[in-house]
């Protein structure tokens, strides 16, 4: 799939503005603050519906705007174009058309168009909190199969029903009888949806671990060992078992301490582990092979590349590394932004001056 | 908190806002075109919910709405009194109705279990239906809450307290979109999923 123009109105610092991408690498130059990082964001927002800077919809819009408009024409492998439109409502609702209908849920999109964009922020894969690390494992899975965005939001609303629960007990004397079994059903749900998730995420770390092996090889030219685990310790009793022995030590907290929303990603890189051991360089290092692993996963999976976004990445690469990253990437369309020119194969540049193309 | 508006329109669209469905924008937005209307359009409105109001209450034995003491379903001698359907809203004995597939009568519970919403088991007409069990003959219970996440756990919660009464208590079958909301399952696949019934499983 290729994304063949791109349009913005009243979108972060871009007034309107029109891309026309064409197959194979274009470079987006721009000084600091001109809108490179924007200008992905964008792009990705179609494929995710969310901002890849963990921020709500409404900072996407210019300010003084009261809606922006995001536009892309996309050409699938088979040559059928469409035509995707997201509208972003400040405080209200967005909407979300293709081929000029409107889909009856802005959810429906996705799947509809695939991104993947490596960024300097990945670094929180690495060194940042097991939440940044479930978010990563969780984006694979949606973008490897739509319907783990459902169950991710599904598990999310138990574990919060279940916590309300939790504390309404503490607070109130209500009828134990009751409490239990209300206790027991949502313990029963979170167990079904939650088990699910956690099992298509070690699934996943299973199969990404040597990739991501490979892709380290491929960026930094060592035989370094990488070794990928789920850490999910109620896995071994199951996690209604799990449930029921937190329950009580839940009840004085008011918060479900077992689930998926607690389990973590841990990566071992030759023997220690990343974020307490690893130098810069290579949780740097790390951090692209763990999104170029899951980048080239998807592909293979999906029998297609998703569109690659690289923002602001090569700059922090030494030479070697950022040559090896160009040359280390599966076919398709790749979108490079950068302050400074790039080294490699580059089929197009475009050039963004203060949200406006020069 | 301050407001920007005075306090008639503030109440307006505060009240509004808690409706289902509607959020602070839509709640202002609604507000403002009520007050754009000519005051016969907005008389109108005022009426109808009052009238409605007035005129319809729950049916004393089931919950649906009804005009007198008794919803037309619990007042048709016709209707088999040993099965029970148990719905979330009374806009689902419409969707199952249309299906001609059910002749019992139905328990309308006012809502699922919805923590977050404040929505506990006590809230909802639970006890109401324990108590019509055996007041009624009931012999069988199917579940019909929506198959989302709120109404599959009320579901649960119904099967656990009604199990131990030794009836037959039976969920309606999948193939209705996950997610969804019986009133927009349209009535073929509704038909086939009331047929369909399974037992529930001791959990
Ligand atoms: N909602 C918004 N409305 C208007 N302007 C915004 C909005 N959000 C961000 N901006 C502006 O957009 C500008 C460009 O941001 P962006 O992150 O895209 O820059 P960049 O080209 O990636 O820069 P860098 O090279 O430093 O990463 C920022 O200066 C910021 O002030
Ligand atoms: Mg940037
Ligand atoms: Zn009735």
């Amino acid at each position: 799939m290729i994304v063949e123009h791109l349009e913005l109105i009243d979108i972060r610092n871009y007034e309107t503005a029109t891309f026309e991408l064409r197959p194979g690498t274009t470079v987006v130059l721009g000084d600091n603050g001109h809108g490179k990082t924007n200008l992905a964001e964008a792009l990705a927002y179609l494929a995710t519906l969310s901002s890849f800077r963990g921020v709500p919809s409404d900072a996407l819009v210019r300010l003084g705007a009261d809606r922006g408009v995001i536009r892309a024409t996309i050409r699938d492998d088979d040559g059928r174009q469409s035509l995707i439109e997201a509208e972003l409502t400040v405080g209200g609702r967005n909407r979300v058309q293709v081929n000029r209908q409107r889909l009856p849920r802005v959810r429906d999109l996705l799947g509809t168009m695939r991104v993947t964009v490596f960024s300097p922020d990945d670094l929180v894969i690495v060194k940042g909190g097991p939440g940044d690390r479930r978010r990563f494992l969780d984006d694979t899975l949606v973008a490897l199969a739509v319907k783990y965005d459902a169950i991710r939001l599904e598990v999310d609303r138990v574990v919060k029903q279940r916590n309300t629960v939790l504390k309404s007990a503490k607070s109130s004397s209500t009828n134990h009888g009751d409490l239990g079994i209300t206790l027991d059903v949502w313990d029963s749900k979170l167990s079904d949806v939650g088990g699910r998730l956690a099992h298509a995420r070690a699934t996943l770390v299973d199969r990404l671990g040597p990739m991501v092996q490979q892709a380290y090889r491929d960026l930094a030219g060592t035989a370094t060992d990488i070794e990928l685990g789920y850490v999910a310790p109620w896995r071994d009793v199951g996690l209604e078992t799990a449930l029921a022995h937190a329950r009580d030590h839940d009840m004085r907290r008011g918060v479900t301490s077992v689930g998926p929303h607690r389990d973590d990603l841990t990566v071992v890189i030759d023997q220690m582990p990343s974020r307490t051991h690893a130098s810069q360089g290579e949780q740097r290092t790390l951090a692209l092979s763990l999104r170029l692993a899951a980048h080239r996963l998807v592909t293979e999976r999906t029998d297609s590349a998703p569109v690659l976004v690289l923002d602001d990445v090569l700059s922090e690469l030494d030479r070697g590394r950022a040559g090896a990253l160009l040359d280390h990437l599966p076919a398709g369309q790749v979108v490079i932004t950068s302050a400074t020119d790039v080294p490699g194969r580059v089929d197009h540049t475009v050039r963004i001056v203060d949200g406006q193309l020069a | 908190m301050v407001s920007a508006y005075t306090p008639p329109v503030q109440t307006l669209i505060d009240e509004l806002g808690r409706l289902p469905g509607i959020g602070p924008k839509s709640a202002q937005r609604i507000a403002f075109h009520l007050l754009k209307l000519p005051s016969a359009d907005v008389a109108r409105l005022a009426h109808a919910i009052n009238d409605a109001k007035d005129k319809v209450r729950f049916c004393e034995r089931c919950f649906n709405v009804a005009e007198g003491a008794l919803c037309p379903i619990c007042a048709d001698d016709r209707r088999d009194a040993t099965v029970v359907c148990v719905v979330e809203e009374s806009r689902d004995i419409v969707a199952l109705e249309r299906t001609g597939e059910f002749r019992g009568r139905y328990h309308v519970l006012l809502g699922a279990m919805n923590p977050l919403e404040g929505i506990g088991p006590e809230q909802l007409k639970i006890r109401e239906l324990l108590t019509r069990i055996d007041a009624e003959g009931i012999t069988e219970v199917i579940l019909c809450t929506n198959p989302n996440t709120e109404g599959e756990v009320t579901a649960m919660y119904l099967a656990r307290q009604l199990q131990p009464l030794g009836l037959t208590v039976t969920r309606i079958a999948s193939g209705l979109p996950v997610g969804g909301d019986l009133e927009y399952a349209d009535e073929l696949t509704l038909g086939r999923a009331l047929e369909g019934r399974r037992p529930v499983d001791d959990g």
